[in-house]
């Protein structure tokens, strides 16, 4: 870990913040699996608009709807799960920083993250103005999803970390 | 009971899945999966509240797309199945697990019912403003219990 990650896992961890979060996830009944299933919940609106758009970009479902216009209706709710996933993840990550910035899966998860939101943008940037579904948006409907899953993935292996970097 | 499922425990494949990292790799296809058809349904629901997609016909845009739906619920049903069986009589044990499968099974009805019922009178409502009562009922019932299946399903781990 680079010291400045060190120093903010550790300044979390002496903030409020973190007195707060431990203090919430213990002391009020359900609340872990009940974050989980609200960060669960907006995955479940990313993978299902993002899926959805890519299979009719791809032409292989929803052939009676413009993608264009499609892809303006679908962006909006993309775009707010994002905070409904920060705010839910966040609680965890500040209830133990340093768990989650020593964890390798947490790096490569953030580190997909970015290419995810990245290639998602374009990916609506590109088809709401056309019904044609040019070549770059296949290539853009496939790399986002893919984004997506390895965001999906690596964050569900952040518990099983220890199958793939064992501990010295 | 308890004997099929020590003896569902005792299955080689369940040792080989519950002692290596089959065990994550089909907990991570069953969240990517489950969390498509979570989000394909909500799709559904809310063009049955009439919420969203209204300039399409219901039946239609429902039809275009399920299949997928179904695709990936049967692999996550295959990948559930494949954690169950590494500590069955655990699972039917669990409160949280018992839960899910309450739930998923009055999804399964509410779906049942408004496919053999509700949507009986479809061509008065498919391309109206505004959806039948059956209808609105049947997708708030199904986000309701589609939401219930995805906590009680993360609820699972939680218990001891």
């Amino acid at each position: 870990m680079s010291d400045p990650l060190r120093e903010l896992a550790r300044a979390l961890a002496n903030s409020g913040a973190h007195d707060a979060a431990v203090d919430w996830l213990r002391t009020v009944p359900g609340l872990p699996p009940i974050m989980q299933t609200l960060h669960l919940a907006s995955i479940a609106v990313v993978l299902g608009t993002i899926v959805v758009l890519d299979l009719r970009v791809l032409g292989l479902a929803v052939p009676s709807q413009s993608p264009a216009e499609m892809s303006r209706r679908l962006a909006p709710w993309t775009w707010s799960a994002l905070p409904v996933l920060l705010v839910s993840g966040a609680i965890f990550v500040l209830a133990r920083p340093q768990r989650y910035f020593t964890n390798p899966m947490f790096g490569i998860k953030f580190a997909l993250l970015v290419p995810a939101l990245a290639l998602t943008a374009a990916l609506y940037s590109v088809t709401r103005r056309t019904d044609a579904r040019p070549a770059i948006a296949r290539v853009l409907a496939v790399t986002s999803l893919l984004a997506w899953i390895g965001v999906v993935l690596a964050g569900r292996w952040i518990a099983y970390v220890d199958y793939l970097f064992p501990p010295e | 009971m308890a004997e099929f499922w020590s003896w569902v425990e005792m299955l080689p494949l369940s040792a080989r899945i519950g002692e290596s990292w089959w065990f994550p790799l089909l907990e991570s296809i069953h969240v990517l999966t489950a969390m498509f058809v979570f989000g394909s349904i909500l799709f559904v629901d809310l063009r049955l509240l009439g919420a969203a997609a209204m300039q399409y016909p219901a039946a239609r845009f429902t039809r275009e797309f399920l299949h997928w739906t179904w695709g990936a619920f049967a692999i996550a049903l295959i990948s559930g199945l494949g954690m169950f069986m590494t500590r069955a009589g655990w699972y039917v044990t669990n409160r949280a697990f018992q839960a899910k499968l309450v739930l998923l099974a009055l999804a399964a009805l509410n779906m049942a019912l408004f496919h053999f019922l509700g949507q009986r009178d479809i061509d008065r409502w498919d391309a109206a403003a505004r959806t039948s009562k059956a209808a609105r009922i049947a997708g708030a019932a199904s986000l309701f219990c589609w939401l219930g299946v995805t906590l009680a399903g993360r609820w699972t781990g939680h218990l001891s």
